[in-house]
């Protein structure tokens, strides 16, 4: 097992530096430039600009230096927004964005187990299907319709929250919209998770010779069927937990929210190369770990697993 | 089974009703103001002013939004008014223009402190000025100040040659088309002249260098400097042998003759130079943050500012907090403690801020068009008024069909921009390149040109102001007369012949833009019978195409003005590589511009720019759409916060009103 | 062989009985079909009885009408009627949501294949390349899908089948959004089908097929894919909806779909703007947008549930 762990995460540097490289790959090659912009540079300034970013640099010396500086864990400043550098955005986008997936994904994990559960127990009743159709309106609808349509009821005709904006992380009536949006669609695919897994399992042998001892129903889902009814929406959590960080984007446009997301959405429009790859690094990181962390937990789920 | 399945169905139905239904309550429920209408408890104004600024330097971004932020954080020798936008005096208290336009002597106030309690001198300006244009600076506006003498060489790292100990000058090399475009004729000899009417001011020897003639400037770079002599061989004999000088910082035309007085001198007449200080790129820069800190001066923590206002606290892609600045030469003047600039760029997110009243005011074009007709019955919030920004279709006359002038003709005038401007409610058609609401007097002078133009082509007057104007008939007839017949079968035309499958009508994505090209696509099927497919286009990949010209068919430009004089938009066409995207190059309309440009009387240089402007119109190089308005809302409560032409704001003039009765009732009333 | 196929005509039929006890699945099946049939047909005769389509703007400029006789769901912004738009917009949508989930199967399919076959070495090589391409972000992917071939690179077979369809550079560009969107959703399906190969390689059948001589080619796309078919059906009935929604957010961020054309997507993010003023504009396109991933998820729960192999142990 700790051999298997460790092999994954030796591999991920290079993993990340190959998914960097190729994503600076496209970002060269997309059309404009960081500086493009409506006005058009004299020859004599935009000259100053690629020889102040090392753009006049052969293509290889760019990208070698490009790669050190990761490798360094030197991001450099943003392109577009030279004040700030792609260290520090990330420091301050991250746990906004976090904060808020998190707590969605809290509460889609509530919402989601809890109608799943009941869909498979109930497989084919009316409450299967009212539950899994309330569930199935987070992934039919999609959500820069919900969270307008949330804002107008609660913010606009009531006056009860507020209709965007950050104000910290304490600034809960601000959250609550937000979070709210962002849980419908992953209560959707918990849901509909949990409802197949708890199928599958329910069926199973070890369920059926738990019963043939005689346990209580309630022990057998809460104690057996649960377990191993949750893997999908193990499997499910990793990338999802990854994704939310930089996921978010049309929650935090909608209710302009300072996250990654957005900045990530923008500086892909922009072309801030330092920004992007950096946030690239960052992420791909982030989600080659939680594809780790889920083979763990199915190991430790699954007693059938063995690495 | 059956029956539970139809239930969700019907249940699902009943809550789409009802909702349908409660919002049709909800819109047609009228009352006074738009959402909340409470003033904030302490001095503090909410705004949202666009995007993330992309910097605090004031020398680095180019937006709108930044231009903004920039007004309360800095403040320039002149400022703009708040309602008009013509140039005051700020931190200039007044000040003095050479005969010829092409050098001014500022006087400074002498109680203008940074925010930190030092005193602002002219030396600050001529810092300022001179890192603006550094290469290592890359600022992109510093293009704005190219008209300074020397400037564009020091920015362009270009070179001074001096052979046998003495400097080459400009004019024993200039080419011979190109003299007359630099030097015009009334501008024999400079040295005689005197430089400001005002003899108080001691000669100096910088001075002497400066109004020296021109030194002959070429590239720092030799690969250049082979180009340039390919295209003018005279120079050939001033390259060899010759030892070659950097323009440094300390050559461009900024002095300080004193503590207080400041000379600027330019390379050539520029009438409009003073209206273009206001601009950001020439507001100050503290030098003592700036070099104790390097990059990192904008920090809130390090950041020194010589506006109204400092920053208190900035949370990027949040908010941006600036507070009163007790430093400030009028901070006795300033009313708002606080000023918040939200960054916020989607609209709807914005309109639900001002309705639930987490925000006072916002910047202009932020209210779709579609909620136009439900916001104008706001009297007492929203702003609509004329705005010093235009849009065109811009058609590339290098390939066909639109190398033909013809063509260009059909297409502006079977396009009805009338419809056009009522359809887009908030713009008003545009039949010229620059749009009526710069200057009365620039109007008069347009007018009397195109009289005089009338009376020599013969036309009734009828005929010659409709020229321009929607005409479907006549259009037809161009296409025809180009080779394009239009055939008309039932009420439905079609022009067969045109190859309008290899042509395109190019945007950025935005709404707006959108709107605009199906509106105008359906106008051409409709009146030429061709359909011109559309293509939008993501912002980044559109403005490099457009830019090099490298599109079939027609694109969008879009323009609002620099500063407020006509040459801000007739430039748009000026020189060989300009901003007019249609690859338009006339010497001829060149030359009629720098001539205006020389023209010491300003009534002569707007008939002289008027009728360079008509000769361009003749040639069509794109077609002019609409004039924008500036389409924003500000709470009833909100006081000296005025629509000007550019929504640049004097943040130190407003304030917040708690009186209810002194509160602006209808907003037409404000700007009198 | 005889009898193989015979017992997976049986399966196939013991599914098509297992779904259609399945009222929601079968609901949403009848939707869906609807739904192609209308968007197929309904274009031509809204504009043989009203002479509206999706790019015609009246002249006399009825912007933002409610819904009447003459516009059944009332008009837009540019005074385009909503019902005509609505209807293309919905071939529009199910063509991007088919087309990319059919350019997602073909990449997906044969990648999972390959890998899950010969394993070890190749298979962690193809899985890893995989993890990278998935951290790559999609949104510049696509700009660089759209732009690089956009224009005047178009290649010449999207030019070809333009020719042949019609529709000109907005139809390219949509065709090269099918493309991009199958481009980056192709990842899950390889994974999907790997995992199935893998637990198959090892059964008798496909020692069978190796011992008579069968080639590797052979193997993999006449027995194991063919054996593999229930998942893969699935999981496509689940990506169609998921592209759809990944148009609607690339409409969200205005490189989606390209005017004078529209998806439900696009006409959704359109109408939101709105929604305070003309509901109407966001409801007729969102309600229908909705009602069909509605069925298409319903259907592919159903599927699952019909092709579950879990399922027959009972």
């Amino acid at each position: 097992m700790l051999q298997f762990i460790l092999k994954r995460v030796v591999i991920i540097v290079p993993m990340a530096l190959v998914v960097v490289s190729l994503t600076w790959g496209l970002v060269r090659l997309a059309p404009g430039n960081f500086y493009t912009s409506e006005k058009k540079l004299s020859p004599a300034i935009e000259k100053n600009i690629r020889e102040k970013y090392g753009l006049d640099k052969p293509v290889l010396q760019q990208y070698l230096i490009m790669i050190g500086n990761i490798v360094r864990g030197d991001f450099g400043d943003s392109l577009k927004y030279q004040d700030q550098s792609v260290n520090e955005i990330l420091w301050r986008t991250v746990p906004v964005s976090a904060t808020i997936g998190i707590l969605a994904y809290l509460l889609a994990l509530l919402i989601g187990l809890t109608t799943g559960t009941l869909a498979a127990l109930k497989q084919n009743s009316s409450l299967d299907y009212g539950s899994m159709a309330f569930a199935m309106l987070g992934q039919s609808v999609p959500n820069f319709v919900i969270g307008p349509i949330l804002v107008l009821v609660f913010s606009l005709w009531l006056y009860w929250l507020p209709p965007a904006r950050w104000n910290g992380f304490l600034g809960i009536a601000n959250l609550i919209l937000p979070v709210v949006t962002l849980a419908l669609i992953y209560a959707a695919y918990i849901a509909r998770l949990t409802r197949a897994g708890m199928l599958e399992v329910l069926r199973s042998d070890y369920i059926r010779t738990a019963r043939a001892k005689g346990l209580s129903e309630r022990a057998v889902i809460f104690r057996h069927a649960l377990r191993g009814g949750l893997m999908p929406v193990v499997s499910f959590t990793g990338p999802a937990l990854a994704g939310l960080l930089a996921g978010t984007v049309v929650i935090e446009r909608i209710f302009a929210l300072p996250g990654l997301g957005n900045v990530f959405i923008q500086s892909c429009l922009n072309r801030d190369e330092t920004l992007i790859l950096g946030i690239v690094a960052f992420v791909s990181v982030l989600i080659m770990f939680a594809n780790l962390a889920v083979d763990i937990a199915y190991a430790y789920l699954d007693p059938r697993i063995r690495y | 089974m059956k029956r539970h399945c139809f239930n969700n169905v019907r249940l699902g139905l009943a809550i789409i009703a009802l909702s349908v239904f409660a919002v049709g309550c909800r819109t047609s429920a009228n009352s006074r103001y738009f959402g909340e209408t409470v003033p904030p408890t302490r001095n503090i104004l909410r705004y949202v002013t666009g995007p993330e600024p992309e910097s605090l330097d004031p020398q680095i971004p180019d937006g709108q939004p930044e231009a903004r932020i920039f007004l309360a954080l800095y403040e320039g020798l002149v400022e703009y008014d708040p309602k008009d936008l013509h140039p005051v005096p700020a931190i200039a208290e007044s000040w003095e223009i050479s005969r010829k336009i092409d050098e001014f002597v500022f006087h400074l106030r002498k109680d203008a402190k940074w925010s930190d309690g030092k005193p602002i001198t002219a030396s600050d300006f001529v810092y300022s000025f001179r890192r603006g244009f550094a290469p290592e600076t890359v600022s992109r506006t510093a293009e704005l100040g190219y008209f300074i003498k020397y400037a564009k060489a020091f920015n362009a790292k270009s070179v001074f040659v001096k052979k046998n100990n003495q400097f080459l000058l400009a004019k024993d090399f200039a080419p011979a088309t190109e003299a007359k475009t630099n030097e015009p004729e009334n501008n024999k000899s400079p040295e005689n002249e005197q430089a400001v009417s005002s003899s108080a001011i001691a000669e100096t020897e910088f001075h002497q260098f400066i109004k020296s003639p021109d030194r002959l400037v070429v590239s720092g770079d030799e690969k250049e400097r082979a180009k340039a002599v390919e295209v003018n061989p005279a120079l050939k004999t001033a390259l060899e042998d010759s030892e070659f000088v950097p323009v440094k910082g300390e050559d461009i035309g900024v002095e300080a003759i004193d503590d207080y007085t400041l000379r600027i001198t330019l390379r050539q007449s520029a009438p409009f130079f003073l209206g273009l200080l206001a601009h950001q790129f020439f507001r100050p820069v503290p030098q003592q943050a700036i070099e104790k800190y390097g990059k990192a001066w904008t920090r809130p923590e390090n950041i020194v500012t010589s506006g109204a206002f400092k920053v208190k606290e900035h949370k990027p892609y949040d908010v941006l907090k600036v507070e009163k600045n007790p430093n400030y030469w009028d901070a006795q003047n300033v009313k708002l403690d606080e000023i918040d600039f939200y960054s916020v760029e989607e609209q709807t997110t914005i309109l639900n801020l001002y309705k639930a009243g987490s925000i006072d005011a916002f910047s202009n074009h932020m209210i779709p068009a579609s909620w136009v007709d439900e916001m104008r019955p706001f009297k007492d919030e929203y702003l609509n008024f004329p705005e010093i920004f235009t849009q065109y279709y811009s058609m590339n006359m290098k390939k066909p069909p639109f190398d033909n002038l013809k063509v260009r003709q059909a297409f502006n005038l079977s396009i009805d921009k009338v419809a056009l401007a009522e359809f887009r409610k908030t713009q008003k058609p545009l039949y010229d390149l620059s749009p009526p609401s710069i200057s009365s007097e620039y109007e008069k002078a347009r007018s009397a040109v195109s009289e005089e133009l009338r009376l020599k082509s013969n036309t009734s007057p009828e005929e010659w102001a409709n020229r321009n104007h929607f005409n479907p008939e006549r259009a037809r007839q161009l296409l025809a007369e180009a080779g394009f017949a239009v055939q008309q079968n039932n009420n439905a035309y079609t022009c067969p012949s045109f190859p309008a499958d290899k042509i395109a009508l190019s945007y950025n994505t935005f709404e707006s833009n959108r709107l605009v090209a199906e509106f105008v696509q359906a106008q051409w099927k409709q009146n030429l019978g061709v359909i011109v497919p559309l293509k939008n286009m993501e912002f980044k990949t559109f403005l490099p195409m457009k830019n090099a010209v490298d599109y079939d068919g027609l694109a969008l430009t879009l323009w609002s003005a620099d500063y407020l004089d006509p040459y801000t938009f007739l430039g748009l066409q000026y020189g060989i590589s300009n901003n007019g995207g249609s690859g338009y190059y006339d010497p001829k309309y060149d030359r009629m511009l720098d001539e205006a440009n020389s023209e010491l009387n300003p009534q002569t240089r707007y008939e002289k720019l008027a009728r360079a402007e008509a000769y361009a119109m003749n040639q069509q190089p794109f077609i002019p759409l609409t004039v924008g308005s500036t389409n924003w809302m500000k709470k009833p409560y909100v006081k000296g916060l005025y629509p000007n032409p550019g929504t640049l704001h004097s943040w130190k003039y407003v304030y917040i009103e708690r009186d209810p009765s002194k509160w602006d009732s209808n907003v037409e009333n404000i700007m009198k | 062989m005889e009898e193989e196929i015979v017992k997976s005509t049986s399966l196939w039929r013991d599914a098509w009985r297992r779904l259609l006890k399945n009222k929601l699945a079968v609901l949403g099946l009848v939707v869906v079909a609807l739904m192609v049939v209308a968007v197929s047909i309904g274009p031509a005769i809204v504009e043989m009885t009203t002479g509206f389509t999706y790019d015609y703007i009246d002249k006399t400029l009825t912007t933002s009408q409610p819904p009447s006789l003459t516009h059944l769901m009332g008009t837009d912004d540019n005074g385009h009627d909503i019902f005509a738009r609505v209807l293309m917009g919905g071939r529009i949508s199910l063509m991007v949501g088919v087309i990319s989930t059919f350019v997602s199967l073909i990449n997906g399919v044969s990648y999972g294949a390959i890998a899950g076959y010969f394993g070890g070495g190749i298979d962690n090589l193809m899985m890893r390349i995989v993890d990278v391409l998935y951290a790559i972000p999609y949104i510049l992917i696509v700009i660089v899908l759209l732009s690089v071939f956009g224009g005047s690179n178009t290649p010449a077979w999207i030019k070809a089948i333009v020719d042949v369809f019609g529709g000109g550079q907005g139809m390219s560009q949509i065709i090269l959004l099918f493309i991009a969107l199958g481009a980056v959703s192709w990842l899950t399906m390889a994974r999907v089908v790997r995992g199935q190969i893998l637990s198959l390689k090892n059964q008798e059948f496909v020692m069978a097929a190796r011992a008579t001589g069968v080639s590797t080619f052979g193997i993999i796309f006449k027995h194991l894919i063919p054996n593999t078919l229930g998942p893969i059906i699935v999981y496509s009935t689940l990506t169609i909806p998921s592209v759809m929604l990944s148009e609607a957010f690339l409409s969200f961020l205005g490189i989606g779909v390209q005017a004078p054309y529209a998806s439900w997507g696009s006409l959704s993010h359109d109408g939101i703007n709105n929604i305070a003023i003309f509901p109407w504009q966001l409801i007729f396109p969102g309600v229908t947008m909705a009602l069909t991933l509605f069925s298409l998820n319903f259907l592919g729960d159903g599927l699952r549930d019909a092709l579950d192999p879990q399922q027959r142990k009972f």
